[in-house]
Order: C-alpha cells, then sequence, then structure tokens
C-alpha cells in the first residue's frame, strides 16, 4: 500500500513539475505568417511546417487550404506572402512577377488485375472508365469482363491529384461506383484479389502492385517512372510549386521556408507523403 | 494500550486512505467518459449550425469534398449500418445461441474446455485480422456465390457475425447456466424430454438474458470500423442490396478523417454523436433488461 501511496505521490509531483516546467518557458516575440494554396501541396505544407517551426522557433507559420488559384490571387493581392500551387503559372501570372520554384513531383500510376487483358490505356479511355462511362474491358480492347473501380478516399492528395490530372482536364466527374480503399497497401491488395479490377497509385508505390500480383499499365505508351515525369512524357503527373512575388530575397521567411522544403530533410517529407522527391 | 491505539489509528488511516485512492480510480473512468461526450459534442454541433439535421440524416448524398455545393448526407450510411448489424445478427444468433445450450446442457469434460478456449481466442482476435481474412476468403466466396466484386455489405455483416458470437455465447451460456436446475427437475419429472425441458422452459426463463446478449452485440457491431472497412467496398452510394457496396457510419469517420478540415471534419464528429447516441441507447436497454430480470428474481 505504501509503496503505491509512494508510486502515486512521484509520478503526481513529477508531472506538476513537467507541467510547471512548460509553463514557464520564456515567449519569444512570434512572427505569424500565412502561407496557402493548393489542397495538393497542403499535406506537404502541413508536415513541413512543425519541422520548420522547431528550427525557427520564432516563426509561426499556417498553411491555407485554398486551391491553386486562389492561393496565387491572394497572393497577388498581398494576402498571402507564399501560395502553393499544383499546376504551372499562366503568362499573366509571371508576368505580374510570380516566381514559381519546384519542390515536389507529382506521378500516378494506374494499376490492374493480373485477369485483365490490356498493357497500355489512353488518358481519354483512363477518364471514360473513372467517370463510368466505360464499364467493361471489352471497350477499351479487352476481355468480356466488368471494370471495378479502386479508388483512395476522397480526402487524399492522391485523390485530388487523379481526379483533377485525369478527370477534369477532360471535363469528366468521378463515379461514385467505385471500391474505396483507404491506403496504397490497400489499393494493391484489392487490385490483385479482385478480378477485373483498375486503380491509381502515388509513383512511389509501383513495386506494391506488382509485389501483390497486379500489373502496371503504360499510359499514352509511356512508362510511369520519375524519368518520365521529369522530362513531361508522361500524362498522369505534374510538378508541384511554391509561389513567391519575385525571387524570394535571403534572410526572409518565405526564402528560409523554401530552402528547407528543397533541404534533405524538406524532401524526405515531400517523400513520406507519397509525392516525388526532385532530387 | 497505546500502542494498540497506535495501531488502530494506523489501520484507520490505510483503510481511508485505501478507499480514496480506489474511488479516485474509479472516477477516472466516469471523468473519461464525460471528456469524450463533451468533446465530440463539441466538435460536432457546429455543424449544425451550416447544415440542417434533416438533410444530414436523410439526404443520400455524401459530397463533402465538393468545390461546388458540397453536401453532407448521411441517410445512406445510417440505413447500411443498421442493415450490417441486422443481418449480422441474423446469421450469428442461431449458432450463438445453439453454441450456448450446447455448452451449458450437454457439453462435458475435455470438448467443453477445447470450445470455451477457441471461442475466448475467437474474441481476442484483432479486427485487422478479421479484416484482411475477409478480403483474402469471406470477399471471394461472395463474389463467387452472389456474384457482383464481393466487397459488399453482405461481406461485411458475414465477417461481424463471427466477430460477435463470443458476446452472443457467453453471455447466453452464463444466464441460460443460472436458470435454476430446480425447473429443470420439475420440468423432467412432469414427463418432459430434455429436449423439451430446453426450448419450453429452460430458454424462456433465460430470454432476459439472451436478449440481452444481443443488443451488446448489436452495440459491438455497430462500433466495428477496420474490418468492414476492408471488405464493405466503403463506396459512398446506396446500397441496394446486401451484396452492393457500401459504407457504414464507422467506416465514413475513419476514411475521411485523416485529412478533413472545416465543415467536413464537423460532419464527421457529427457522425460520430449519432454512433455514439446509438451506443448509448443500446446501454439502455441492456441496463433496463438486467435491472428488469434482477427484479423477476427477487420477486
Amino acid at each position: 500500500m505504501k509503496k503505491l501511496f509512494l508510486i502515486l505521490l512521484v509520478s503526481m509531483s513529477s508531472f506538476a513539475l513537467f507541467a510547471g516546467g512548460e509553463s514557464e518557458t520564456v515567449k519569444e516575440e512570434v512572427v505569424n505568417y500565412t502561407f496557402g494554396g493548393s489542397s495538393t501541396v497542403a499535406p506537404i505544407a502541413k508536415s513541413v511546417i512543425p519541422e520548420f517551426e522547431k528550427e525557427y522557433p520564432s516563426v509561426e507559420v499556417g498553411y491555407e487550404t485554398l486551391g491553386s488559384s486562389t492561393g496565387i490571387k491572394q497572393l497577388l493581392a498581398g494576402t498571402l506572402s507564399l501560395a502553393g500551387s499544383s499546376r504551372d503559372l499562366k503568362q499573366s501570372e509571371l508576368d505580374a512577377n510570380c516566381v514559381p520554384t519546384v519542390i515536389a513531383l507529382d506521378g500516378l500510376s494506374v494499376g490492374v488485375n493480373a485477369s485483365v487483358n490490356i498493357s497500355n490505356l489512353s488518358l481519354a479511355q483512363l477518364a471514360a472508365i473513372f467517370s463510368g462511362e466505360i464499364t467493361n474491358w471489352s471497350e477499351v480492347g479487352g476481355d468480356d469482363i466488368k471494370i471495378e473501380l479502386i479508388e483512395r478516399d476522397e480526402t487524399s492528395g492522391t485523390y485530388g491529384s487523379f481526379n483533377e490530372i485525369v478527370l477534369e482536364s477532360q471535363g469528366k466527374e468521378p463515379t461514385k461506383n467505385a471500391i474505396i480503399a483507404k491506403e496504397n497497401g490497400e489499393v494493391a491488395t484489392k487490385i490483385a484479389s479482385t478480378p477485373g479490377s483498375i486503380g491509381y497509385i502515388g509513383m512511389a508505390f509501383n513495386h506494391i502492385i506488382t509485389n501483390a500480383g497486379g500489373k502496371i499499365l503504360t499510359i499514352d505508351g509511356v512508362e510511369p517512372s520519375s524519368d518520365n515525369v521529369i522530362n513531361k512524357t508522361y500524362p498522369i503527373s505534374r510538378a508541384l510549386y511554391v509561389v513567391t512575388i519575385g525571387e524570394p530575397k535571403d534572410n526572409t521567411v518565405e526564402k528560409d521556408f523554401i530552402d528547407f522544403l528543397l533541404s534533405k530533410k524538406g524532401q524526405a517529407i515531400v517523400a513520406e507523403n507519397e509525392f516525388i522527391s526532385i532530387n | 494500550m497505546t500502542t494498540i491505539k497506535n495501531n488502530n489509528n494506523k489501520r484507520r488511516v490505510i483503510e481511508q486512505s485505501s478507499r480514496a485512492i480506489l474511488l479516485l480510480c474509479a472516477l477516472v473512468s466516469i471523468a473519461a467518459v464525460i471528456a469524450i461526450t463533451l468533446y465530440i459534442i463539441n466538435q460536432g454541433i457546429p455543424f449544425f449550425s451550416k447544415v440542417s439535421l434533416k438533410e444530414f440524416l436523410f439526404s443520400f448524398n455524401w459530397e463533402p469534398s465538393a468545390k461546388e455545393n458540397p453536401s453532407y448526407g448521411i441517410g445512406a450510411f445510417i440505413l447500411a449500418s443498421f442493415e450490417v448489424v441486422i443481418l449480422a445478427i441474423v446469421i450469428a444468433l442461431p449458432i450463438g445461441l445453439s453454441t450456448a445450450i450446447f455448452l451449458s446442457e450437454f457439453a462435458k469434460g475435455k470438448l467443453s474446455v477445447v470450445i470455451k478456449n477457441t471461442i475466448e481466442l475467437l474474441a481476442g482476435i484483432p479486427s485487422i485480422i478479421y479484416g484482411l481474412f475477409g478480403i483474402a476468403i469471406i470477399v471471394p466466396a461472395v463474389r463467387n456465390t452472389f456474384g457482383g466484386n464481393g466487397y459488399s455489405l453482405l461481406s461485411a455483416s458475414i465477417i461481424l457475425s463471427i466477430m460477435i458470437l463470443p458476446t452472443i455465447i457467453n453471455i447466453s451460456e452464463v444466464s441460460i447456466k443460472s436458470v435454476p436446475d430446480s425447473l429443470r427437475q420439475a420440468s423432467i419429472a412432469m414427463g418432459a424430454t430434455k429436449w423439451q425441458t430446453i426450448y419450453k422452459v429452460v430458454i424462456p426463463s433465460a430470454v432476459n438474458g439472451i436478449v440481452a446478449s444481443i443488443i451488446l452485440a448489436l452495440g459491438r457491431a455497430i462500433g466495428e470500423t477496420t474490418a468492414v472497412l476492408l471488405v464493405g467496398g466503403n463506396s459512398a452510394v446506396f446500397a441496394k442490396t446486401p451484396i452492393d457496396m457500401g459504407r457504414t457510419l464507422t467506416m465514413n469517420i475513419i476514411t475521411d478523417m485523416s485529412y478533413a478540415e472545416g465543415t467536413h471534419l464537423s460532419a464527421l464528429f457529427a457522425t460520430a454523436m449519432l454512433l455514439f447516441l446509438f451506443i448509448l441507447f443500446l446501454n439502455f436497454i441492456v441496463v433496463y433488461i438486467s435491472s428488469k430480470s434482477r427484479l423477476g428474481q427477487s420477486e
């Protein structure tokens, strides 16, 4: 009993000490910065910011998910000092002195079940399949098997990227009649185990589809690989940017933040978030 | 004399302080329940200032991340949740109840020990394992038997029915065993066979416990997440038949939780509130039934 009491006492007092210590830390002048823009860049920004703030304790950074276009608009209006963008800048934006810096590459691979007798699809066919217009493999030159779609959850960056690059570019909407998988591993497992299935995955995860027994397709005849993303031949890919007004100047938080994004640590976070790091 | 008095004092202090410590520990769980309730309500309530309760509960349109006019209807998920758990009970009840009767009335010695240990084991298997088992075995079986792609509410129900078997068996068995032997003996003495005794005397006497086991199983089933997520298909549409894909309340919460923001996030908490209300309601029923059966025994 005594022992228990002692343990309780010690743990309580140590807790009090801990709590006390925390409240006593001297608060420095903290400067707030608001960045924002692309929802694809958001997961990268949001995992980079806590690490960045650790290295620059006097700075507090926020990232608002607004969409690429709204982000750049607000950057030009002066509401934001740095914007994330998942699309190339328009000429008008470049003329207004916007400077984009590539921070990561975004590329998606399309995998199919081993039963699917097809090795290549065009971007237009892919859009028709994922919008639910084509529902049988025979319509794209395969066997007479029903197509089973495997999609990612709506809030994932992968879902957003796929829909923007593949569907929105063709003016199509995703169908809801799809199996929704939460993780890349789940996508791979379900592609491997469901006859007639097709799904997409961050390019960094090609191997988990092939390991599970699925096949990776070429799109418009191009293989998904980092090289083909960098030379811009693979269609389901794009660069992710942060945008500043004018070249980022030394000793500004924006410049520090971009340098941090491009550092080894920053690029590791890029990879953690299922994008392709640029080095 | 003084030493005895000192000892008495010391004992009283130990007695009282240990009582206080035990009480404190008991209060931890109450505090946890209150904290969880307040947290969920606090996060979920703001949602209803943006979307009406009617749209939330009865609309079948779930498009929280649509750029224009996002909609937050979870009607399809509520129906899917009920469909899945009711189907699971329909599958599990005959098997569970039969097992409970066998264990309490017939099984003896080694066989009974083996069955009981296996059921314990069943209860201890993590739900992710059930889910993987479902992808590997149940989904292909449903696909080959009923058609469709196999990821379906039916697959989720089958997985759930296995998961809730231990709950139904254990509680039913205890309540069947607690039927006084005098009732059985009286029935046999009147010339009834063993089987007649079971279904005319023993089961009716144990019915409260059996109902309680069903309700607790319902609670477990409606809250289960990982296993059903892996086999249910999780598409945000209304499942017209059990072999269609669907999404339950728990699946909806877990699917979008990682990145959801703003109204979308509070919609997930509102979903959690609803789930919490269901569980609370089920627990009240169990408490009600057990208090009634206790009264019945004392009369």
